[in-house]
């Protein structure tokens, strides 16, 4: 290989080590925000999904009749340009998820949940940025 | 002689419901609303074992190449299901790998009627291809499918969320200037 992300920075993560570390929540069938392992676990059709708070990018929610929808966007290449591109990524050739939407009549809920994921990236930055300026 | 386990739900439903394995078939009947799903010995041809949300989830692959999902076995429950399905119907439960990683990235394939995403050649989810409303690309490079959701959904308690779309970044359609060395 050509290694193009050698040495850029690119962190490998990983939410869960194995099936029996996914929390008991995940059985709701419903979004969960698991802050000790920094991974939202979204329910795809019976399956929990985990992703690392380090593959989202943010949250938007907007209301439209009774329901309430929640979009989660996910880091991807190729995104589009306003800042610049540093975000390494370990294949830039797979197939990324970019987004998925949610729609639940309980409006409350997803309140909370587009607050806790905020949240927990916010978090999660900051960590980064405090090792990095400990790293200067 | 018929072997029992409770507490098991059928498709995606919310319904609790008693499922029962026999040498004559399988059977899943609703505490609630006395549904009933039968399967007999003879429609049988494979089972698969996977961890999903409700724990643990026995699929059934019949003679017309439709399947049946039962969710919420227990992971003590392998042993004695993967020997009643020998005994009973001469089938190996075979285990689907599943990806706890928590990677939005890796490879879609298509697999009969479900379109699978797996991460490190594990499985993370499965979408089934009859739910797809619309499907859409954008840009070349951006796929989004949509899903259809019951029209009826009421404000209830503990309702599950509702995934109505995702959208996938496919690069690689566009020239490679670096052979495959993926």
């Amino acid at each position: 290989g050509t290694g193009r992300n050698e040495g850029k920075g690119w962190k490998r993560f990983q939410s869960y080590k194995g099936e029996a570390a996914l929390p008991k929540e995940a059985e709701s069938l419903r979004i969960f925000v698991d802050r000790k392992a920094q991974t939202i676990i979204l329910p795809i059709h019976g399956f929990a999904v985990p992703f690392h708070i380090n593959t989202i990018k943010n949250v938007s929610k907007n209301e439209e009749g009774d329901f309430t929808y929640l979009r989660v966007n996910f880091q991807t290449p190729g995104q589009l340009a306003g800042k610049k591109e540093d975000t390494p990524f370990e294949d830039p050739d797979a197939t990324f998820i970019r987004s998925v939407t949610y729609r639940s009549a309980d409006g409350h809920r997803f309140d909370t949940l587009s607050k806790q994921i905020t949240d927990l990236k916010k978090e999660v930055n900051k960590r980064e940025q405090q090792k990095k300026e400990m790293a200067d | 002689m018929t072997t029992q386990f409770d507490a098991i739900f059928h498709g995606l439903s919310p319904e609790l419901g008693k499922f029962r394995i026999a040498a004559s078939g399988m059977a899943w009947k609703g505490v609630d609303s006395d549904k009933m799903v039968a399967i007999s010995s003879a429609d049988i041809k494979w089972a698969q074992w996977l961890r999903v949300a409700r724990n643990y989830q026995l699929r059934v692959g019949l003679k017309d190449r439709s399947r049946e999902i039962f969710d919420g076995f227990g992971r003590e429950d392998h042993d004695k299901l993967s020997q009643l399905l020998k005994q009973h119907f001469s089938v190996t439960l075979e285990t689907k790998e599943v990806s706890f990683k928590g990677w939005n990235w890796g490879v879609t394939d298509f697999q009969g009627e479900d379109l699978a995403f797996l991460v490190s050649n594990k499985a993370s989810f499965e979408l089934p291809l009859s739910e797809v409303a619309n499907s859409n690309i954008a840009g070349r490079t951006e796929v989004s499918l949509e899903f259809t959701t019951p029209s009826g959904s009421k404000k209830s308690k503990g309702a599950p969320d509702e995934m109505v779309e995702i959208r996938f970044y496919v690069p690689g359609t566009v020239n490679r200037d670096r052979g495959s060395d993926a």
